[in-house]
C-alpha cells in the first residue's frame, strides 16, 4: 500500500493525470463558456450581470476549499509529521490565493451594477479579504523562512488561526446584515437557484476544479523534481 | 443579435471584463507554473549529465523519476 505512494509511482501517476486533464479541459471549458455566456437565462432582477456568478462562485468555493484542505493537512502534518503534506500544502496555497483574488475582483465587478458600489466593508467581503491576507502570510512563510521545521510550525499556526475565518465567511450572510445575498445553493435543504442556472454553474465549477487540479499537479511535480535534484548524488 | 450578445443590455462591460480577468490571470499563472516545471526538469537533467558516468548510470538505474524526466525530455526534443 505504502509502496504505491512512493515518489516514483506518484510521479508517473501525476504525468498521466496531467495528460488526462489536458485532453478534456478545453472541451469542458467551451461547453461551460457557451452555457455561461449564451445559453443560460438572464436573471429577472439583475439581468445579464448574473453571468458573473459563473466565474465568481466557483472561484470563491475553491478558495475556501483550498484553505480548508491546507488546514486539515497542516493539522495532520503537525501531529503525524508526514513530509508529503508539507509539499502538498505548498502546492495548494498559490492556487487558493489566485482563486481568492479572482473571487474578490469578480465580486467587485458584480457589485457595481447590482449594488451600485465596487466595494463595501461588509461581513462577507471583509472576511474574504481576511482570507486573502491569510493566504499571503501563509505563502510568505514558505518564501521568507529557511528551516523546514520552522516553516511547518509557522505555516501550520497560520492555517489553524486562519481556519477560524472559514465558518465566518460561510455564515457571515446569516449572522450579520450584509449587502451580499444569502446562499442560493444548499447541500442540505432546497436550493433557490433555477436548474437553468445551476447546470452552467456546475459545469464552470468542474472547469475551475480541473484547472486547480492541473496547476496543483504541475506544482507538486516541480516539488518532487526539486527534492530529487537535491538528492541526486544519493540516488 | 451579436451586438445584443456583446452589450448584454448594458452589463456587457462588467461580464466581459470579469471573464477576461479570470481567463488572463489563469493563463498567465498556468504558463508561469509550466515554465518553472520545465526549468526544474532541465536543471535536473543538467545535473544528471554532469555526474560521472558510473553515478549517472546508478542514478538512472535506481530512480524511476530520473528515468521519466529523461524520457519526457527526449520526447519534447
Amino acid at each position: 500500500m505504502f509502496k504505491f505512494f512512493s515518489s516514483s509511482n506518484v510521479y508517473s501517476l501525476i504525468q498521466k493525470l496531467i495528460n488526462f486533464i489536458n485532453s478534456i479541459f478545453f472541451l469542458i471549458l467551451i461547453i461551460g463558456l457557451t452555457f455561461a455566456l449564451h445559453l443560460s437565462p438572464p436573471d429577472y432582477v439583475q439581468g445579464d450581470s448574473v453571468r458573473i456568478m459563473y466565474v465568481h462562485v466557483p472561484a470563491a468555493w475553491l478558495a475556501l476549499a483550498c484553505f480548508s484542505s491546507i488546514t486539515f493537512l497542516s493539522i495532520l502534518n503537525f501531529i503525524f509529521k508526514i513530509r508529503n503534506f508539507y509539499f502538498i500544502n505548498k502546492s495548494i496555497a498559490p492556487i487558493g490565493l489566485l482563486f481568492t483574488c479572482l473571487a474578490i475582483i469578480t465580486g467587485s465587478l458584480w457589485g457595481q451594477p447590482t449594488w451600485g458600489t465596487w466595494w463595501v466593508w461588509d461581513a462577507r467581503l471583509t472576511s474574504m479579504f481576511v482570507l486573502m491576507l491569510f493566504y499571503v502570510f501563509y505563502i510568505l512563510a514558505f518564501k521568507l523562512l529557511r528551516k523546514e521545521e520552522l516553516i511547518i510550525k509557522v505555516s501550520s499556526i497560520i492555517a489553524i488561526i486562519g481556519s477560524i475565518n472559514i465558518p465566518i465567511i460561510k455564515y457571515s450572510v446569516e449572522w450579520w446584515t450584509t449587502l451580499h445575498q444569502p446562499a442560493s445553493i444548499k447541500i442540505i435543504g432546497s436550493s433557490s437557484i433555477h436548474p437553468a442556472m445551476l447546470l452552467p454553474l456546475l459545469v464552470m465549477l468542474l472547469v475551475f476544479l480541473l484547472y486547480g487540479a492541473l496547476i496543483f499537479l504541475m506544482k507538486y511535480k516541480t516539488e518532487i523534481i526539486r527534492i530529487k535534484k537535491k538528492n541526486l548524488k544519493r540516488l | 443579435m451579436i451586438i445584443k450578445f456583446i452589450t448584454m443590455n448594458g452589463h456587457g462591460i462588467y461580464v466581459w471584463f470579469s471573464f477576461s480577468i479570470v481567463f488572463i490571470s489563469c493563463a498567465v499563472f498556468y504558463l508561469k507554473t509550466r515554465k518553472t516545471l520545465r526549468k526544474y526538469e532541465n536543471d535536473f537533467l543538467v545535473d544528471l549529465q554532469n555526474l560521472p558516468a558510473e553515478e549517472k548510470n546508478k542514478a538512472l538505474g535506481t530512480s524511476k523519476v530520473a528515468q521519466q524526466i529523461l524520457a519526457t525530455n527526449s520526447k519534447m526534443n
